[in-house]
């Protein structure tokens, strides 16, 4: 077992390295993207401190309380994209064959499509933001003690596993249809809909972004957890939720497999 | 019989966008999610509250309302793939072609605004019914100048996008720029909150940018919230950048395509 994570450590490493290589051969492309990353963070703090200066209360959640829903997003957010990036490119291997020689390796398919690119700019992005993240929170007046920062990390792991489902579910359409461009930015749009309570919605698409595309287990209640707001559901369901949909993911994904028919090579 | 030619080019236009009919779909309906998310914030925050920025609960929904439906308008082309195309050498069929080169894009670009318009009438009557704006006609004066404007703010985009276009004459690394224009254009264009919001010294400079003629402008004349002297101020500043960027345009491509080497025909 040990010797095959080491395999599977040394496969994610050097593909990371390559990542890496690559990220530094498009460095100016690379530096855009991180300054609109830091553009659009900037602004979007602004406008959030801007909105708690001039409200009292956002659907029974303290001004305070908004922000950290958009922080525990910012956090989500980058750190798959840190890890799934290669999720993005993953049609264009279907269409071009490269998958098939994927499936030929002495490695799971699922782990390579899955990880095969890892993201530097997310990477570098996200320490300092975490920091601001952290920092902010502590400003801020919200009551958070231990035991619910202990809960928000253990939800925060099932919301990074929610995620993986989500990734996996995408790739999974990617072999059947060779196309995901429009699912990924589905998925992007819907957990930018995550950057406030999900209990703000229309009640079917509060429904949807809860069991669905389950972006409301994920932002929704690890924050009202930390914040000690009443969870909209109870944390217990979210787990069970969580690991209900990951191994729903990967039966899909098996699934998705077997219709594979290589699309041109 | 020049008109002819544009004609069947338009037809022609239209049909191929929609030879990916899941991805026009999936497009729109990303639009229509951020517009949603976009009206129920803020009628989250006016509900606790008569009035805020200046605003009452329903100037800021009919705002909203507003400048999703122009920013969904003005800044939908067919063009995003011009630097690629460009770089591919695909470019040299277009420039064979015994056309107008500009004429060509353009009727492109309009066969792809006139295909958007067909989905944003049935989201906007769906956005209606859900968050019943108040809209009230102006006056033909500033009717009129509401379409100048409007015309404006398409051709400013329309000029903007050949710009981008332009880069694929020299590299094939243009989504850094086009991703820091994105966000730009995310926060300034005024479809997520109207600029009068920020504070006065950002609002003066993103006012003095083509940004807020994308949507921001073209609203705040709508609803009659712009005085005469602003009126002429603004309507200056559209002629100055559009005249600026087709100045620009058709300098970079005038050497653009000198440079042009038709890789790979």
């Amino acid at each position: 077992m040990l010797r095959r994570l080491t395999t599977y450590y040394a496969v994610w490493y050097l593909t990371a390295a390559n990542a890496l290589q690559e990220t530094f051969v498009n460095r100016w492309t690379n530096l855009l993207f991180m300054s609109g990353k830091i553009i659009r963070l900037g602004m979007t703090l602004l406008v959030f401190f801007l909105i708690k200066e001039n409200i009292s209360s956002f659907a029974g959640y303290t001004p305070d309380q908004m922000i950290m829903f958009f922080l525990t997003y910012q956090f989500i957010d980058t750190i798959t994209q840190v890890f799934y990036r290669g999720v993005y490119i993953f049609s264009q291997k279907i269409r071009s064959g490269e998958f098939d020689f994927m499936l030929t390796k002495p490695i799971s398919t699922l782990f390579q499509a899955l990880t095969g690119r890892p993201d530097f700019n997310d990477a570098l992005f996200i320490i300092p933001t975490t920091a601001l993240s952290i920092w902010i929170a502590l400003q801020l007046d919200v009551v958070m003690t231990t035991s619910s920062a202990l809960w928000y990390g253990a939800l925060l792991l099932n919301a990074f596993l929610i995620a993986t489902a989500l990734h996996i579910l995408i790739m999974a359409v990617g072999v059947i249809t060779t196309e995901i461009d429009g699912a990924v930015w589905i998925y992007r749009d819907l957990m930018q809909m995550g950057r406030f309570p999900v209990s703000i919605y229309l009640a079917p698409v509060r429904w949807a972004l809860f069991f669905i595309v389950p972006v409301g287990m994920m932002i929704t209640i690890p924050t009202e957890v930390l914040v000690q707001a009443p969870p909209t559901y109870s944390m217990a369901l979210a787990v069970l939720f969580g690991i209900s949909f990951f191994l729903a993911s990967l039966r899909i994904w098996n699934w998705s497999l077997k219709q594979y028919s290589s699309a041109s090579s | 019989m020049a008109l002819q030619k544009y004609w069947v080019l338009l037809k022609l236009s239209w049909q191929n966008g929609f030879v990916y009919r899941t991805n026009v779909i999936l497009w729109r309906f990303r639009q229509f999610l951020s517009t949603l998310m976009a009206l129920t914030v803020w009628q989250v925050i006016f509900s606790q509250q008569g009035s805020a920025f200046n605003y009452s609960g329903a100037e800021m929904t009919t705002y909203i309302f507003l400048a999703a439906f122009l920013q969904s308008f003005i800044l939908a082309t067919a063009l995003n793939g011009l630097a690629n195309r460009i770089y591919s050498g695909q470019f040299s069929f277009d420039l064979l072609k015994p056309i107008n080169l500009y004429a060509y894009l353009g009727t492109e670009d309009l066969a792809d605004k006139l295909k958007n318009v067909g989905f944003l009438v049935v989201e906007t009557i769906i956005l209606w019914f859900i968050f019943r704006p108040e809209l009230s006609v102006p006056g033909w004066e500033i009717g009129a100048l509401f379409a100048f404007w409007l015309a404006g703010g398409i051709l400013l985009n329309f000029l903007v996008t050949l710009l981008f276009g332009a880069m694929g004459f020299w590299s094939p690394d243009v989504w850094g720029p086009r991703f820091l224009f994105f966000i730009f254009v995310e926060f300034t264009a005024g479809k997520l909150f109207p600029l009068d919001i920020l504070p006065e010294l950002i609002q003066r400079i993103i006012l003095w940018t083509p940004f807020p003629f994308f949507a921001f402008l073209q609203s705040q004349l709508f609803l009659e919230k712009l005085s005469s002297a602003e009126v002429w101020q603004y309507s200056g500043m559209l002629i100055f950048w559009i005249v600026l960027f087709a100045l620009v345009v058709s300098a970079v491509w005038k050497r653009g395509i000198r440079n042009y080497d038709a890789a790979g025909q």
